[in-house]
């Protein structure tokens, strides 16, 4: 399955979704994503993950990339994310500095 | 054991195919969704590792072929490549302690042979000749342990 990703932005946050199977050869276009986002130095960094198959470890170094772009105080959600790609998050570590969300709460809904 | 054999071009562009197959080997197993993902995860990292060291890096160009053999305990899946020989026993993985730091702390390498490691049963690679050989096993027991914690 193809890997699709979608950007909309706030002044304070960058917000996500992301479809499909984001391996070494689809990665490139997820950490464009990222670089575009960054661009306008957000608070936070939202991912809609619930319709994304399968992530890589191609897909961890871009939450690196993204924290060293965004800088130590932003913040990165990852919402919804499917069992597998959950397991490879706390596997590495990742969930220590990553806040992982079932759902979207109120206080980060868009509302541009 | 019974094997069934299939060869991609050693790019980038075979990593979707390369999961569709390692999956459907997993589907004909009988195997559940967790240890078939986690196959599926351990496959492709060892297969871009191949692509992107063993071929792109190094200038060459080449196959991965990939073999899937069951028997009564296993599903193996063996990727054969000729790209640059790979010395998994020198690659350092992340420590406990390097797990452990923020993120933009992180040493970026070592994370995808670390998941191959924490996916799969057993893992075997050799280099002989002009071929480098990867094995990856689930055990069939501990995929139904899982199933069976996991319901």
């Amino acid at each position: 399955m193809g890997f699709e990703v979608s950007l909309r932005m706030s002044d304070q946050q960058a917000q996500m979704e992301l479809s499909g199977d984001l391996d070494a050869s689809s990665a490139g276009k997820f950490k464009e994503m990222v670089e575009l986002a960054a661009t306008r130095a957000p608070k936070r960094l939202v991912l809609m993950m619930s319709e994304l198959r399968y992530m890589a470890s191609a897909g961890l170094r871009v939450l690196i990339f993204a924290k060293q772009k965004m800088g130590t105080a932003a913040e990165i959600f990852l919402v919804g994310a499917q069992e597998g790609v959950l397991q490879t998050v706390m596997l590495t570590g990742f969930d220590r500095s990553i806040v992982l969300l079932d759902e979207l709460p109120d206080t980060l809904a868009w509302n541009g | 054991m019974e094997a069934r054999t299939e060869s991609f071009p050693g790019t980038l562009d075979s990593l979707r195919a390369i999961g569709a197959f390692t999956l459907q080997a997993a589907a004909e197993a009988g195997i559940g969704a967790h240890a078939s993902y986690r196959l599926r995860l351990a496959v492709d990292e060892v297969a871009t590792n191949i692509i992107i060291h063993g071929y792109t890096e190094a200038g060459r160009t080449g196959q991965l072929i990939l073999s899937v053999y069951t028997s009564r305990d296993s599903l193996l899946i063996e990727i054969e490549d000729t790209g640059a020989p790979y010395d998994v026993e020198s690659r350092r993985l992340p420590t406990e302690e390097e797990l452990a730091r923020p993120l933009e702390e992180r040493p970026v390498g070592g994370l995808g042979l670390f998941l191959v490691a924490q996916s799969v049963d057993a893992f075997h690679h050799e280099s002989v000749g002009p071929k480098n050989r990867t094995i990856l096993a689930i055990h069939y027991h501990q995929a139904q342990q899982e199933r069976g914690e996991s319901t």
